[in-house]
């Protein structure tokens, strides 16, 4: 028997276990390309319109979410689903591939599944390697029907294959970085969460190294975010960024099968160690034990979104030099340099405000956790009251998300003082995170409330979290109306430092956020527990 | 006297169209240990927990230590100690650190008793609660049960992880508990134990309560298998009333008696010339087996017909 005994049939055992979920990830990823080329092609259909557009990709703003701007100088339609659609694609493959190799790797082996398997005839790599290559089916899977998407919209052929392969191949290396992550962690929440760091400083290093100089520089070339358009497809295609694919893919796999075969069954590559016989003092009620659940994970959200928000507000010097260089764009936008800067920090201030929203929901959700796994029942059956013991979690959720809120503006004002030699930087950013808080608030309240007066509706709130992302990001580039817009829950709240301060939706929002959580702690007093 | 420090009487829960209990009825005096015995899916997990004020019944009525088990949950939860029947932890958390926790959440903890149930359990405090087995996690619940002052413990299948010589060590815990003048509901379907353990006993199926009462009182309900040997030829006997399956091999004779007409069917093996006699009463499983038995019968029918 080989260690890959079994393989077919547990990819097999996957697919049907995940039918819907890979649907739905193939579904939307595809079906936005089939939307947005012809409304890119609409939209932008005489080339003095689409010079317009490649200014801004020119933009710092631009690079940050767009790329190196290959095309941008005569910028068609391929060109230009290149520059705005690729890095959104590549972190939803990232997100898709971390979830899916953790959930049947790392996930498995926590919840005891993965041990009813290997006791039946399974090699002992056959879960990861089930894992590893239902991801790239799926990955090529995106690829091939957006290289499709592409060439009946009438681009090239040949540049659309090279895209989508692309798209494919980056996939696969997403996946494999969560299956090297699930060797080393020995908890799933601990591999995925390394995973999304490691994408994290990926995508960073191809956003410095494209903004350093056009076409990319040195940093961009080890990010697997770039190479994809270093494909140059659109405008001078070549093939042979894509081996760097092939590359790292074979070093990842090589690594994680490497560790995978050095580790026992359920156990991280750091030995479990004894601890302390007894608590200490601090262990001494819910809110404690909360915090202490969620300590790791608060200081590593903390700490990531400081870092990117740091990084991003040393960002605000290459505005100024682009200023500089280029007055006319500046002019056409309608933007002096100063409001300029303004204006790229007011929108970083939305990316503060999208991962902290979503540790706060997470944060809230780990509630449902400890319900589900019967923890809640043990600690609800001694002398803590209901209120208490939910009340605790969200305030935990609370406070972490208004921490990380204020630390995140302040990181990135620090960062725009720092490459400006400003100081006044500090105040104004740090100020336009605070005026964001109430959104992380109004996350972790309708989570409450959900998860309090209807536990199985709860996914609304990502689905409002995810449309609020759509909004917000395409919102710029697609026109979007207005009320589609402001539906969204980044959209709000005034945008600071661009926008007046106004504390009626400041205020509102906090009120509604209030008052949903305590629907939700009402809602939950009443239920019943959730019991195995 | 008193009041109970359990009574329920008719309580109905539905998990949606399915009814989990079905007007049950269940009485634990004080300082007594009860046995709440039942199969698998019976509605015992349940009934605890709308004991504990974790499900909220539909039905009938419920009352613990005097007080309403749902609304007073907190001020009764002070007063009583719960081990689940599947007890998960922290997996961050050291065994000694979860006892501790627990015992700091439910108000009073007894330090030297904690330390001397560690050693008794020889659980050891200082592994992470991930690397525990079903058993040791099992024992970390207990550990902080049993250290509590609860004056009533309520214990979910609590040694279904536990090894025999564990199991001997929690058959003593509780023979304390009892002698402390503590109030016990143990569910179990381990029958040996509920046997060795309890003085009274309930038997519930499918939500409903079925046999409630002493030992003693079901045992009366039931039948006493004898065996014997006479000098004379105990043929004789199977025109007794009462008597049942009688069988004879030579001076040998097996049979069931109806224990309200033992009198009889003894006087009549005497009259023969008694040279031994066995009399085994009904064992819990025998009672039990009268409850579940048309369940086995069908199941084997079942397999036959296959």
């Amino acid at each position: 028997m080989s260690t890959f005994t079994g393989t077919g049939r547990l990819i097999l055992f996957i697919l049907l276990r995940d039918r819907i979920r890979m649907t739905v990830w193939t579904l939307s990823l595809v079906g936005s390309m089939f939307m947005v080329i012809p409304t890119l092609a609409d939209m932008f259909a005489t080339p003095e319109q689409r010079m317009a557009r490649a200014t801004i990709m020119e933009t710092p703003t631009g690079i940050v979410f767009g790329g190196p701007g290959y095309g941008l100088e005569e910028y068609g339609l391929g060109a230009m689903v290149a520059n705005e659609m690729t890095q959104s694609l590549l972190v939803a493959l990232a997100v898709m591939g971390i979830l899916h190799v953790v959930r049947h790797t790392r996930a498995e082996e926590e919840s005891g599944r993965a041990e009813l398997l290997r006791a039946n005839v399974l090699g002992s790599s056959a879960q990861i390697t089930a894992a590893l290559v239902t991801n790239a089916l799926v990955s090529g899977a995106i690829g091939a029907l957006i290289t499709v998407s592409m060439v009946v919209n009438g681009l090239p052929l040949a540049d659309s294959a090279a895209y989508g392969a692309g798209l494919a191949l980056a996939g696969v290396v997403f996946g494999a970085v969560a299956a090297v992550c699930a060797q080393v962690s020995g908890y799933a929440r601990g591999a995925s969460g390394l995973a999304f760091l490691v994408i994290g400083v990926l995508f960073m290093l191809r956003v410095v190294g494209d903004i350093a100089e056009r076409g990319g520089s040195a940093p961009s070339w080890f990010s697997p975010f770039a190479w994809v358009q270093q494909t140059r497809a659109f405008d001078d295609l070549r093939w042979w960024p894509l081996a760097l694919y092939v590359l790292v893919i074979a070093i990842l796999f090589a690594v994680a099968y490497v560790l995978a075969d050095r580790r026992d069954l359920g156990a991280g590559l750091v030995a479990a160690r004894p601890g302390p016989a007894g608590a200490g003092p601090l262990l001494n009620g819910v809110l404690a034990l909360h915090l202490r659940q969620q300590r790791a994970s608060i200081i590593a959200w903390t700490v990531a979104v400081a870092l990117f928000a740091f990084a991003f507000g040393t960002l605000v010097t290459e505005i100024d030099g682009m200023a500089e260089q280029n007055p006319e764009i500046m002019a056409r936008m309608g933007l002096t340099g100063e409001g300029m800067i303004e204006a790229f920090l007011g929108v970083l201030t939305l990316y503060i405000v999208m991962p902290t929203a979503a540790f706060a929901v997470l944060s809230v959700l780990r509630a449902r956790a400890e319900e589900d796994s019967g923890r809640a029942e043990l600690v609800l059956s001694s002398a803590v009251g209901r209120l208490r013991w939910m009340g605790s979690t969200v305030l935990v959720s609370a406070l972490s998300g208004m921490v990380m809120m204020f630390l995140g503006g302040l990181a990135m004002g620090v960062g725009a003082a720092s490459a400006t030699g400003d100081t006044a930087w500090i105040r104004v950013v740090a100020e336009a995170g605070a005026a964001q808080i109430p959104v992380v608030l109004m996350f972790a309240g309708l989570t409450t409330l959900f998860l309090g007066a209807a536990p199985r509706l709860v996914g609304l709130v990502w689905a409002w979290f995810a449309y609020g992302l759509f909004v917000t990001i395409f919102g710029l580039l697609m026109d979007l109306p207005d009320w589609m817009v402001h539906v969204g829950p980044f959209e709000i709240v005034a945008l600071l430092p661009t926008e007046e301060f106004a504390p009626v939706p400041y205020l509102a929002v906090l009120a509604g956020a209030g008052a949903a959580a305590a629907v939700g702690l009402a809602g939950f007093r009443r239920r019943d527990l959730v019991t195995a | 006297m008193s009041a109970p420090a359990i009574e329920v009487s008719g309580l109905d829960k539905y998990f949606g169209q399915f009814k989990a209990l079905d007007g049950l009825d269940l009485t634990v005096e004080p300082g007594q240990v009860a046995g709440f015995l039942g199969p698998n899916g019976s509605g015992k997990s349940t009934t605890i927990r709308v004991l504990l004020g974790l499900l909220r019944s539909d039905g009938g009525t419920a009352r613990l230590l005097g007080g309403d088990p749902w609304k007073d949950a907190v001020t009764l939860h002070r007063r009583l100690a719960y081990v689940p029947g599947d007890v998960s932890l922290w997996p961050n958390l050291t065994g000694g650190q979860a006892v501790d926790l627990l015992g700091r959440l439910h108000g009073r903890a007894d330090r030297t008793r904690r330390k001397a149930l560690l050693e008794r359990f020889e659980l050891d405090p200082t592994k992470k609660a991930r690397t525990y087995s079903k058993g040791n996690r099992q024992k970390v619940a207990l550990v902080a049960a049993l250290a509590s002052d609860a004056e009533l413990l309520i214990l979910d299948e609590p040694t279904s992880g536990l090894d025999p010589l564990m199991e001997s060590v929690f058959t003593d815990c509780v023979h304390e508990a009892k002698r402390q003048g503590r109030s016990v509901l143990l569910s179990s379907h381990i029958l040996a134990e509920v046997e060795k353990l309890c003085d009274t006993v309930t038997i519930i199926r499918k939500g409903r309560t079925v046999e409630s009462g002493t030992l003693n009182d079901l045992r009366h309900l039931t039948r006493s298998t004898v065996r014997a040997t006479t000098e004379g030829d105990p043929s004789a006997l199977a025109g007794l009333t009462g008597v049942h399956g009688l069988n004879v091999e030579g001076a040998d004779v097996t049979f069931d008696v109806d224990n309200d007409h033992m009198d009889q069917a003894f006087r009549a093996l005497a009259d023969l010339g008694l040279r031994s006699l066995v009399s085994n009463p009904p064992s819990l499983e025998e009672l039990f087996m009268r409850h579940y038995g048309d369940e086995l019968a069908a199941l084997n029918g079942e397999g036959a017909a296959k």
